[in-house]
């Protein structure tokens, strides 16, 4: 715990210079339209649970960040040419992306869901997914026809016109649809997948160029799961404990 | 007499006996040494108490606070996973049924509630009989999830008591270590206490208390009296200052013996061992002023061996001799202790009979003459050679002493005048006209 410690007092050193003396601001990637992680809110507010988390890790690492949206497909091409600092977005953390960024520690675990009409097996209709999200690579994979779309909402409402006739989505997401009015008529049911592919350990993803800010990172992630701070936000925003 | 003056022995260098010495530079280095490896030591141990308590806090810290937070989000999501059975057990419509469904199934799908056997099992369970429950038309069993929903909160109950237990364990095993490292801090201290002591002790057996034996030796040492016996110190510094000063009392020694002999030389007549005339005026002079001081009565007397010379001349200088030590040893054999007698030069010897009158030195000097009588001189060839001294004494009380040893000269020479082997005493008052005849 020490050394552990004795890193991130060194990161800290090292940041230090970047946030105060050049009152350099952190950019930090962040998803739009995508309830309840991170969507606008009826003041026009950035808000959701990952921007919410992206600000209590900024005040528990005492630096200023500055949220900016980006498309899901973006956002690890954007974190690894270090055009953000670091990417609050939920991502799974899968080979091909720790070959490109950081990866934080997880900070929850996840799962996909298929929504489709009842008795429609998974893969079994054209699906709705969000482009640059395993879901996404996992369908162009196993040959599902599919319609790659930007935002998660965009899904829902591709779904409830009838573009779509099933969604691959993720956990949280999953959960807001579901909620959606606009697809009660429709009567979807839910397949719970836990592919590996599909399913797993969520991660914050991390300029490479940047291991102090990882270090910084990862301790502000135990800090704001030890302070209550990141079960506070999950009841805002999700109606179960995120582990 | 010189053999009889000599001082006394010196006790041996090593009267201390032989035992092995270490400089004082060594015996610091190998203490120091020790001091060192026990403080490495006990420091040694401490920081292995340290690290455990440290290893106590950190497993504390990284893994029980996080493991009891997760199993408290895990009794969280018990719980919603019972109101979410509640919900779809009592919704009204398809929709809020079918959105309590969705989140009963995310919930008993959710990878943190696959960690736990017992809510991995109780969470299929509750998702079966709930996904039953749904999808059959009419009234719920109501009491079968009342059972569900008692077993949720009872579980939930647990996993929230376990995490308070883990972190309870935890601090039970770090206040021990605590408590074991302040046992083994009071047993360092205890060390440490004994080192120093056992430190302060052989400083002082060792070095201490040698050099206040040789400060006492320092403080009295004299050459005149034997030198105190020295312990031998095992410290090879101490025993070299003690060597030392056996040596520096050994020359003090011989200076005294140099001394003693010198001033032998210097106050005593070498053939008769008697005091020689400078010695035997100073000696005369301090009894002069003593009995000056104390109005006692004192005489003073000279003798002249009879017919020296022709002795000499007859006999040769060693019978000459013969006669001057024979004489010397009868006055010593017959005087009293108080009483001085010099040579006075060649065959003429002083005297000075203090807290005594004229009259009793007349006696004292007739008694000196029988004794030289009864003690003749033998001769190479046997025979005896009678040897007679004549006396002149003069009372010296409140006189000076030159005065007096005129008046005793003067009488001296009338008792030669008298025919030889006399004594003759000038009284004050007639000491030129009539010297009183023995």
């Amino acid at each position: 715990m020490i050394s552990r410690h004795l890193f991130v007092a060194l990161a800290s050193l090292m940041l230090a210079p970047l946030t105060h003396a050049a009152e350099r601001v952190l950019r930090v990637a962040v998803l739009n339209h995508s309830p309840p992680m991170s969507y606008t809110d009826e003041t026009g507010a950035l808000t959701g649970f990952n921007v919410e988390i992206m600000r209590a890790l900024c005040d528990v690492m005492a630096v200023r960040c500055m949220p900016v949206p980006v498309s899901l497909d973006r956002v690890v091409d954007a974190v690894a040419e270090g055009e953000f600092d670091f990417a609050a977005v939920s991502l799974l953390a899968t080979p091909e992306r720790r070959a490109r960024v950081l990866m934080s520690k997880p900070y929850y675990r996840s799962l996909s869901v298929w929504f489709a009409r009842p008795g429609v097996v998974p893969g079994g209709a054209l699906a709705g997914v969000v482009r640059g999200g395993v879901q996404a690579r996992y369908i162009q994979a196993n040959g599902w026809r599919s319609v790659a779309l930007d935002t998660h909402a965009e899904v829902v409402t591709a779904l409830a016109q009838g573009k779509v006739e099933a969604a691959l989505l993720p956990m949280s997401t999953a959960v807001a649809l579901q909620q959606d009015v606009r697809i009660h008529h429709l009567g979807l049911a839910t397949t719970l997948l836990r592919d590996p592919q599909l399913a797993g350990d969520v991660c914050l993803s991390v300029n490479p160029r940047s291991p102090e800010l990882l270090a910084l990172l990862n301790d502000a992630i135990d800090r704001v799961k030890r302070d209550g701070r990141f079960d506070r936000i999950n009841s805002r925003f999700i109606p179960f404990r995120l582990q | 007499m010189i053999q009889d003056e000599r001082l006394p022995a010196a006790p041996s260098a090593e009267a201390g006996g032989t035992v092995g010495r270490w400089p004082a530079g060594t015996v610091l280095a190998v203490l120091g040494g020790v001091f060192a490896l026990i403080a490495v030591s006990l420091v040694a141990l401490l920081a292995v108490d340290q690290r455990l308590v440290t290893e106590a806090a950190t497993r504390l810290h990284d893994e029980t606070v996080p493991w009891t937070l997760e199993r408290q989000r895990l009794a969280r999501n018990l719980e919603e996973l019972r109101m979410g059975g509640q919900r779809v057990l009592t919704a009204s419509d398809p929709p809020t049924r079918s959105d309590a469904l969705f989140v009963v199934r995310i919930l008993a799908a959710h990878p943190g509630m696959g960690e736990d056997p017992r809510t991995a099992e109780l969470a299929a369970e509750v998702e079966g009989f709930l996904v039953k429950s749904a999808a059959t038309e009419g009234a719920p069993d109501m009491k079968a999830w009342d059972v569900y929903s008692r077993r949720l909160r009872l579980l939930a109950d647990d996993l929230s008591v376990e995490g308070g237990q883990r972190v309870s364990a935890e601090l039970d095993r770090m206040s021990e270590a605590v408590e074991q490292t302040r046992y083994k801090l009071l047993l360092n201290v205890l060390l440490v206490g004994v080192f120093l002591a056992s430190f302060l002790f052989i400083l002082r057996r060792y070095l201490i208390q040698p050099l206040q034996r040789i400060h006492a030796v320092l403080v009295s040492l004299d050459g005149r009296e034997p030198l105190p016996l020295l312990s031998s110190s095992s410290m090879a510094e101490i025993h070299a200052v003690e060597e030392a000063i056996m040596r520096f009392h050994a020359t003090l020694r011989e200076n005294e013996e140099v001394r003693l002999k010198l001033e032998r030389l210097a106050t005593t007549d070498g053939l008769t061992g008697l005091p020689n005339r400078r010695h035997f005026l100073g000696l005369a002079s301090d009894e002069m002023a003593r009995a000056r001081r104390y109005g006692r009565p004192i005489t003073v007397g000279i003798a002249d061996l009879d017919h020296f010379k022709q002795v000499n001349d007859r006999f040769g200088h060693g019978v000459g001799d013969q006669v001057l030590q024979r004489f010397a040893s009868v006055v010593l054999e017959t005087l009293r202790e108080t009483d001085r007698v010099g040579r006075f030069g060649g065959e003429e010897f002083a005297f000075i009979f203090p807290e005594t009158l004229p009259d009793e030195a007349l006696q004292l000097a007739g008694r000196l003459r029988q004794r030289l009588g009864e003690s003749p001189v033998a001769l190479p060839d046997g025979t005896l050679l009678a040897v007679t001294a004549s006396f002149g004494l003069a009372d010296a009380t409140g006189q000076r002493l030159e005065e007096s040893l005129a008046q005793a000269d003067a009488a001296l020479y009338e008792a030669k005048g008298g025919g030889r082997d006399r004594s003759v005493l000038a009284t004050r008052a007639e000491a030129e006209a009539s010297p009183q005849r023995v």
